[in-house]
């Protein structure tokens, strides 16, 4: 593997610039869709089990009802499957470029809670989605490379 | 009163956890993927032991903030925390922030408020 990469670089060194660009840029892509997949999911698992936690005084029963919900743990896995790509993507990045990007969660869990759980969002909030759609946009066009 | 004061401890806490994390995996080659001993080399890594704990630490405060104060409160506070990142990055990591990028970071924190507030 070592070896194809040096071959590649000497031959096409922005061939190898533009893979290295998807690998670390799809990662945070990456990982914000599976945190806010993950938090959908925990959402749904919670939902599911209000009644059954509700049976229960003691929060540590409850405790107990929430986390035996398969969505809960499916949900907490791919969460932590996101922040493993999370981790991935800090290591590739300036932390002042990936951070912000992660308000994408937010537009990510509007659409969820429109379409998943027929939530009804306000036209602020949709503006909102929006704005923050240029603010990544921006970051984007402002260029990944910053420090020394 | 405790409520703010936990909140706020909770949004710094948060902040500095994602530049403990960036200090301890640094700045590394652009080029391939991750080896399998790049994560085992994490677990002895001090600083990114420091995000997890930051980290822990500031979701235990966000709910006990989030028990007493009204989410349309805490939320839009999140926001800050994007700001605290890149004021932190640039005092403890050296990253420099090109004005283009203090622009973008401020459109996103206010799409934040916009999605968040009610």
């Amino acid at each position: 593997m070592n070896s194809e990469a040096a071959s590649s670089t000497e031959m096409a060194p922005v061939l190898v610039k533009t893979r290295a660009f998807q690998v670390a840029d799809l990662s945070v892509l990456g990982s914000v869709l599976l945190a806010a997949l993950g938090h959908l999911m925990i959402k749904a698992g919670l939902n599911g089990a209000a009644n059954a936690a509700a049976m229960h005084a003691s929060i540590v029963e409850r405790l107990v009802v929430y986390f035996s919900q398969p969505y809960v743990l499916l949900g907490l896995t791919i969460y932590g499957f996101g922040t493993a790509m999370w981790i991935f993507a800090v290591s590739k990045r300036d932390i002042s470029y990936v951070f912000p990007i992660t308000a994408l969660n937010y537009v990510l869990v509007t659409l969820g809670g429109k379409f998943l759980f027929a939530e009804v969002i306000p036209l602020k909030r949709w503006v909102g989605v929006a704005v923050v759609i240029i603010g990544v946009a921006l970051m984007q066009s402002a260029g990944r490379k910053g420090s020394r | 009163m405790t409520a703010t004061i936990a909140l706020w401890i909770s949004i710094f806490l948060n902040g500095l956890a994602q530049v403990l994390l960036k200090k301890g995996v640094g700045h590394s080659n652009d080029q391939g993927g991750a080896p399998a001993s790049w994560w085992l080399s994490l677990l002895k890594n001090v600083w990114v032991w420091a995000w997890g704990l930051s980290f822990v630490a500031a979701t235990a405060l966000w709910l006990l903030a989030l028990s007493r104060l009204d989410i349309s409160y805490a939320f839009p506070l999140l926001s800050t925390s994007f700001i605290l990142v890149a004021l932190l990055s640039r005092l403890l990591l050296g990253e420099f922030i090109s004005w283009k990028r203090w622009i973008a970071i401020l459109v996103i924190c206010l799409g934040v408020i916009l999605i968040a507030a009610k």
